[in-house]
C-alpha cells in the first residue's frame, strides 16, 4: 500500500515538473523573442497608438460597465483575467484581443 | 466494506493524479503570446448591517481559483465562507457560519463565438447574477429584489459566446440546462433557459431579454429584460433589471444609477448610487402559501441611497441607508463596511512574461 501511495507522489510529482520545464523552456524562448526585436518604424508606431487608442476604448466599455477600472497586472495574469472575463461577460473574442494588448502594454 | 474503501482510494489516487496533469498543462496555457497562469482572486469584506433594528456583523471571504490550460481551457471554482454575529434577545451576540459553493465550471472555448461550459454555473439570466452579484462590484450591498424570483445556480451544461453583429453592436448569447440536485448545499432545480444581449459600444448601450423554464415540480417559467447605459459625457451608470415569474414567485423590478464624482478632484474617488425597486407578489395565493414564501408572498416597495468611496482599485469602504415598504411592517435597512479585492498568481513566476 505504501509503496502505490509513493508511486502516485511520483506519478503527481513528474506530471507537475513537466508542466513546470515546458514552461520554463517556453518562457527562454520568449526572452529570445525579445532580444531580437527591431527598432520600430514611425508607420508601425502610429499602427501601435491606435491599437492602444481602440484596446483603452473598448477596455472602458466593455470593462466599466460592472466594475471600476483595475490596474495593469502582468501580462500572464492579466491573459488568464481576459479569458475569465471573456466567459462571465460574454465579451467578444476581437473586443478580448484588444483588451489584452492594451492591458499588457 | 473494504473492497468500497479500497475504490475509494483508487478514485482519490486518480483525482490526484488528474488534478498534478491540470496543474501541468496549466502552466502551458497561452493567450496571445502570454501563457496564462493560474490565479486566485476574488474578496473579502467586513459589513455591519441594520435591518429594522437587528445588528448584524457579517465577515465574508469569497476565494475564486482559475486555472487555464492549454490555449482553450479555463477551470473556474467560486466559494463563499461567511460568519454571521447577529445580537439575540438577551443582547449577547452569536455567530451562525455560512458557506457554498457559488460555481465550479470547466470553460472551453470552440471558436472565436461559441465558448461551452459544463459543471456548476450561475444561470444566465439577466445581468444581476452572473456579473454584479460579487460585493466589491455591486454598488449596493443589499441584493435587489429580483434576486429571489428566478433559479440563480445551475448543474449542467451550457453554450455561449458574443459576436460583433455590425461593426458598432455586438450580440451576446448564452443558453443552458441544468439537471436538479437536492444536495442541501448545491442545491439547483432542472431547468432550462437562456439570455440574449445587444451592446451598442458608441452609446454605452447594452439590452436584452431572458427566459428560463423550471422543469419539475409546477414547471413555472420566469422572462426578464434589463438595460444597462453609461453615457459617454457624463461618468454615469444607469441599470435596470424586469423579471416575471409564472408561478407563486411573482414579478419585480429594479433600477439603479450610479454616478461617479469624478469631474471634482477632492472626490473622483466617490460614487454615489441610488436604487427604487418594487416586488409584486402573486396574485390569488392561499394564505398558507403566502406564510410558506415569506418576503415573496406580500407586495414591497423598497428605495436606496448608498456611497462608494474608492481608497485604491481594490479597497472600497460603502454605506447604504434603504427604506422598505412592507404590507404592515416598514424597515429601515442600514449598512456599513468594506471591501477588499485581491489577485495573486498561484507561481512566483506568474507575473513574469
Amino acid at each position: 500500500m505504501k509503496v502505490k501511495f509513493v508511486l502516485a507522489a511520483f506519478l503527481v510529482a513528474s506530471a507537475m515538473s513537466l508542466g513546470l520545464m515546458a514552461n520554463a523552456s517556453g518562457g527562454s524562448k520568449d526572452a529570445a523573442k525579445d532580444s531580437s526585436a527591431t527598432p520600430v518604424s514611425a508607420e508601425q508606431s502610429a499602427q501601435n497608438e491606435n491599437m492602444r487608442l481602440e484596446g483603452e476604448k473598448r477596455f472602458r466599455s466593455n470593462c466599466g460597465r460592472c466594475h471600476a477600472a483595475p490596474p495593469k497586472f502582468p501580462p500572464r495574469m492579466m491573459a488568464t483575467i481576459v479569458r475569465h472575463m471573456r466567459v462571465r461577460a460574454t465579451i467578444t473574442d476581437q473586443d478580448m484581443r484588444f483588451i489584452l494588448r492594451y492591458m499588457t502594454e | 466494506m473494504m473492497c468500497s474503501f479500497i475504490r475509494l482510494r483508487k478514485v482519490a489516487k486518480a483525482g490526484l493524479l488528474g488534478l498534478g496533469f491540470l496543474f501541468s498543462l496549466a502552466l502551458q496555457a497561452q493567450d496571445d503570446g502570454f501563457k496564462a497562469v493560474p490565479i486566485l482572486t476574488g474578496s473579502t469584506a467586513y459589513f455591519t448591517r441594520v435591518t429594522a433594528g437587528q445588528y448584524q456583523d457579517a465577515p465574508t471571504v469569497s476565494p475564486l481559483l482559475l486555472l487555464p490550460f492549454g490555449d482553450k481551457w479555463l477551470v473556474e471554482a467560486k466559494g463563499s465562507y461567511s460568519d454571521t454575529f447577529s445580537k439575540n434577545a438577551q443582547g449577547d451576540y452569536n455567530g451562525t457560519i455560512s458557506y457554498g459553493m457559488a460555481y465550479a465550471q470547466i470553460d472551453y472555448i470552440a471558436n472565436r463565438y461559441m465558448t461551452f461550459v459544463a459543471g456548476r454555473f450561475t444561470t444566465p439570466f439577466n445581468i444581476y447574477g452572473e456579473r454584479l452579484a460579487p460585493n466589491w462590484i455591486r454598488a449596493l450591498q443589499t441584493g435587489p429584489l429580483t434576486s429571489p424570483v428566478t433559479s440563480g445556480s445551475g448543474l449542467g451544461g451550457m453554450m455561449r459566446g458574443g459576436f460583433p453583429g455590425t461593426e458598432s453592436l455586438n450580440v451576446t448569447y448564452a443558453l443552458y440546462f441544468s439537471s436538479n440536485n437536492t444536495h442541501h448545499l448545491l442545491a439547483t432545480d432542472r431547468s432550462t433557459g437562456g439570455r440574449l444581449g445587444f451592446f451598442l459600444p458608441r452609446q454605452g448601450l447594452e439590452v436584452g431579454a431572458s427566459f428560463q423554464q423550471v422543469l419539475q415540480a409546477d414547471r413555472p417559467h420566469s422572462s426578464g429584460v434589463f438595460l444597462e447605459w453609461q453615457p459617454n459625457r457624463a461618468p454615469l451608470t444607469v441599470r435596470s433589471e424586469f423579471v416575471r415569474s409564472s408561478g407563486t414567485k411573482g414579478s419585480a423590478y429594479w433600477i439603479e444609477s450610479v454616478y461617479r464624482l469624478s469631474q471634482i478632484p477632492s472626490l473622483r474617488r466617490l460614487e454615489l448610487v441610488g436604487r427604487g425597486e418594487q416586488f409584486f407578489a402573486a396574485s390569488n395565493l392561499s394564505a398558507a402559501t403566502v406564510k410558506k414564501l415569506g418576503a415573496l408572498g406580500k407586495d414591497t416597495n423598497e428605495g436606496d441611497f448608498g456611497m462608494n468611496y474608492y481608497l485604491r482599485s481594490d479597497i472600497r469602504a460603502s454605506a447604504s441607508y434603504g427604506r422598505q415598504f412592507v404590507l404592515g411592517r416598514n424597515a429601515n435597512l442600514w449598512t456599513v463596511g468594506m471591501t477588499y479585492r485581491f489577485l495573486m498568481p498561484m507561481l512566483p513566476q506568474g507575473g513574469a512574461r
